[in-house]
C-alpha cells in the first residue's frame, strides 16, 4: 500500500510541484493520473520510489518510511518498485537480455555484475519477463534495432524482471503512435491484473485514461482535485481537473485524426 | 518551366575575426622564422652539400633490418608498447569513470583527480622516460614506465571527454531499479562507452609504437636505443636500415588499427 500524508515538494527555485496531498492507493490498483503539462505528475510517480525527495509530510511505501530511508534502505524500496520511462531509458549498445537483467541487479553480487555472467535463475526470470510481453525472440538482439513499440516491451520486461510489487509509468506511451500505444497500455493493465502490480501511469490523453483505469487521480497545480473511478470520469471531470475546456490535443482519437 | 538561374543571398563576408586571426598567423610564424634563423636559401645550399647523413640513405642497409639484434630490438618496442598500453588502459577506465559527474558524485575527489590527470598528461612522454631512465636506470622497464603514464594521461582524457556526452536515461533507469552505484556504472555507462575506449586505446597503442622509437634515444629501451648507438657511431647506412623497417612496421600496425577502430565506432 502506498500512503501519502501531508506531503509536499517544493523545488530549489520554489516551484510547489505537490501540496499537501492525501493519497492512499491500495494492493493490485491500477492508477491513472492525468493533468495538464506542469501540474505535478511526475513528482508523484518520482517521490514514490525516492527520486524525488519529498520537503514535508510523510510517504509510506509497502512499509518503507520514504522520506526517512537510508541510502541502502532506498535501494531496497527501489528493487520492489519497477519503473517505466517515456524515453524508454534503454542501453542501446547492449542486447535486449542485457537490458532486462538490470531489473536484477539489487539481487545479484557485484562481482557477478562486473564480469556480465548472471546466474542461471535471473537469466530466466528475465527470460519469463520478455516472454510475458511477447519479444522472447529477440533477447539476444541489440536494443537499437528494436521499433519504439517493442522498446518499451522491453522496458516493461526490464520493470517486471524486479518482481516488483509496484510498478510506476511516466507517460510510457508518449513517444508512441495510436495503435502501438494501445498495446503497450493493455500489456500494463494485464499485467497489474495477472501479477496483483499495484499499477500507476500518467498519461497525457483523457480517452487513453478513461479506456485503462480503475482509478483516475486528476492534479491541478500539484494539488488533487479529483478522485475516482475511471468509469466516473467523464468530459465534465477533466474541464474540471485541466480548469479549461476540451481540445483535440487531449484525445489521441481525435488528435489522430487531425 | 524556365530554367533562369537561382539568386543566392548575398554571401556574407568574413568576420573581422576571421581575418585578424589569419593574418595575425602568418606574422607570427615570419616573426618566429627570423628570430630562430631560418632561412629557404640556406636550407637548399645544406641540403646540396654531400653529407654523409644523406649518403647513408643511398647506400641503405638491407640487411640491418633484419639482423638478428635488429630482430630483438623490434621485438622489444612492441613488447613495451603492449605492456605500456594494456596497463595504461586498465587504469584508465576507473580512473575516468571517477573523474566524471556521472562517475563520482564527490566534488572534491573528483577535481583532484581531474588536476592529478592534466599534470600527468602536461608532462612529455620523452621527460617521462628521462626522468625514469634516472630513477630505475637504463633498459625497457623505464621505456615501459613511461609509456604507462603516457598512456593514462591519453586515455583517461579522450574516455572522460566521450562520458561527459553519454545519455543519462539508462543511468536514471539503473538507479530507479535499486542497482548501487557500481552496478550501475557496469551495466548503463560502460556499455555506452566502450567502443570510443576502445579505439582510444588502439590509437593509443599507435603513439606509444611512434613514442618507443624516440624513448630510446634517452637510453629507454627498444628500437630507439638501437638507432641511437649507430647514430653515435656515425654508422648512417645502418642507421636508415632501421628507420625504414620501423617504419614499415608502424604503417602497418596504423593501417590495422584504423580498419578495426572503423569497425568500433
Ligand atoms: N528538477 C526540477 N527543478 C525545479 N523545478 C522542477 C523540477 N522538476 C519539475 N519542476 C517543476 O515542477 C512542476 C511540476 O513538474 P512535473 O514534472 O511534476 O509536472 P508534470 O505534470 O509531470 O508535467 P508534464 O506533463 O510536462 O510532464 C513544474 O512547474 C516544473 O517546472
Ligand atoms: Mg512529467
Amino acid at each position: 500500500m502506498i500512503r501519502f500524508d501531508k506531503a509536499s515538494v517544493t523545488y530549489p527555485g520554489g516551484v510547489v510541484a505537490m501540496k499537501d496531498l492525501d493519497l492512499e492507493i491500495g494492493d493490485g490498483e491500477f492508477v491513472v493520473i492525468v493533468g495538464l503539462s506542469g501540474a505535478g505528475k511526475s513528482t508523484l510517480i518520482r517521490a514514490i520510489n525516492g527520486l524525488v525527495p519529498l520537503t514535508s509530510g510523510g510517504l509510506d511505501v509497502n512499509g518503507h518510511d520514504v522520506p526517512n530511508l537510508s541510502a541502502k534502505g532506498r535501494r531496497q524500496l527501489r528493487a520492489e518498485v519497477g519503473m517505466i520511462f517515456q524515453g524508454f531509458n534503454l542501453v542501446d549498445r547492449t542486447t535486449v537480455l542485457n537490458n532486462v537483467l538490470m531489473g536484477r541487479l539489487p539481487r545479484v553480487p557485484l562481482w557477478r555484475t562486473l564480469i556480465g555472467k548472471y546466474p542461471d535463475e535471473d537469466i530466466q526470470i528475465a527470460a519469463k519477463a520478455l516472454d510475458r510481453v511477447e519479444i522472447l525472440d529477440r533477447a539476444y538482439v541489440r536494443a537499437t534495432n528494436l521499433s519504439g513499440g517493442q522498446r518499451q516491451r522491453v522496458g516493461i520486461a526490464r520493470a517486471l524482471a524486479q518482481e516488483p510489487k509496484i510498478v510506476l509509468a511516466d507517460e510510457p506511451v508518449a513517444s508512441l503512435d495510436p495503435p502501438t500505444s494501445h498495446v503497450v497500455m493493455k500489456y500494463l493493465q494485464q499485467i497489474s491484473r495477472d501479477l496483483g502490480i499495484t499499477t500507476i501511469v500518467n498519461l497525457h490523453f483523457l480517452d487513453l485514461a478513461t479506456a485503462y483505469a480503475d482509478r483516475i487521480i486528476g492534479l491541478r497545480n500539484g494539488e488533487l482535485v479529483f478522485d475516482g473511478p475511471g468509469s466516473e470520469a467523464d468530459e465534465h471531470t477533466f474541464r474540471d481537473i485541466y480548469g479549461r475546456s476540451l481540445t483535440a490535443d487531449d484525445t489521441m482519437a481525435k488528435q489522430a485524426a487531425l | 518551366m524556365s530554367d533562369s538561374p537561382l539568386r543566392l543571398p548575398p554571401k556574407p563576408k568574413p568576420s573581422p575575426w576571421t581575418v585578424g586571426l589569419s593574418l595575425g598567423m602568418v606574422v607570427f610564424t615570419v616573426v618566429c622564422a627570423r628570430t630562430v634563423g631560418f632561412s629557404f636559401s640556406g636550407l637548399v645550399e645544406d641540403l646540396g652539400r654531400t653529407n654523409p647523413v644523406a649518403q647513408g640513405l643511398v647506400d641503405i642497409s638491407w640487411g640491418e633490418m633484419f639482423s638478428e639484434r635488429s630482430r630483438r630490438a623490434f621485438l622489444e618496442t612492441l613488447q613495451m608498447a603492449v605492456i605500456g598500453t594494456t596497463a595504461g588502459a586498465v587504469v584508465s577506465l576507473p580512473i575516468a569513470l571517477w573523474s566524471t559527474e556521472v562517475g563520482n558524485p564527490y566534488l572534491i575527489p573528483r577535481v583532484l583527480l581531474r588536476s592529478f590527470n592534466n599534470v600527468v598528461r602536461a608532462i612529455p612522454d620523452l621527460l617521462w622516460a628521462g626522468l625514469f631512465v634516472l630513477g630505475v636506470g637504463i633498459g625497457a622497464l623505464p621505456g615501459v614506465l613511461a609509456l604507462f603514464f603516457f598512456s593514462m594521461a591519453v586515455i583517461v582524457k579522450l574516455t572522460a571527454d566521450t562520458l561527459d556526452g553519454i545519455d543519462m536515461g539508462p543511468i536514471e533507469a539503473a538507479k530507479a531499479s535499486g542497482a548501487s552505484h557500481t552496478q550501475m556504472l557496469r551495466t548503463a555507462v560502460v556499455p555506452q562507452i566502450l567502443p570510443a575506449y576502445s579505439s582510444y586505446v588502439l590509437y593509443d597503442f599507435e603513439l606509444n609504437l611512434r613514442a618507443s622509437a624516440v624513448l630510446g634515444l634517452v637510453g629507454a629501451g627498444g628500437i630507439g636505443q638501437r638507432i641511437d648507438f649507430f647514430r653515435g657511431r656515425g654508422d648512417w647506412s645502418k642507421l636508415w636500415g632501421l628507420v625504414l623497417m620501423f617504419f614499415l612496421v608502424v604503417v602497418v600496425v596504423e593501417w590495422l588499427s584504423v580498419k578495426i577502430r572503423r569497425r568500433l565506432v
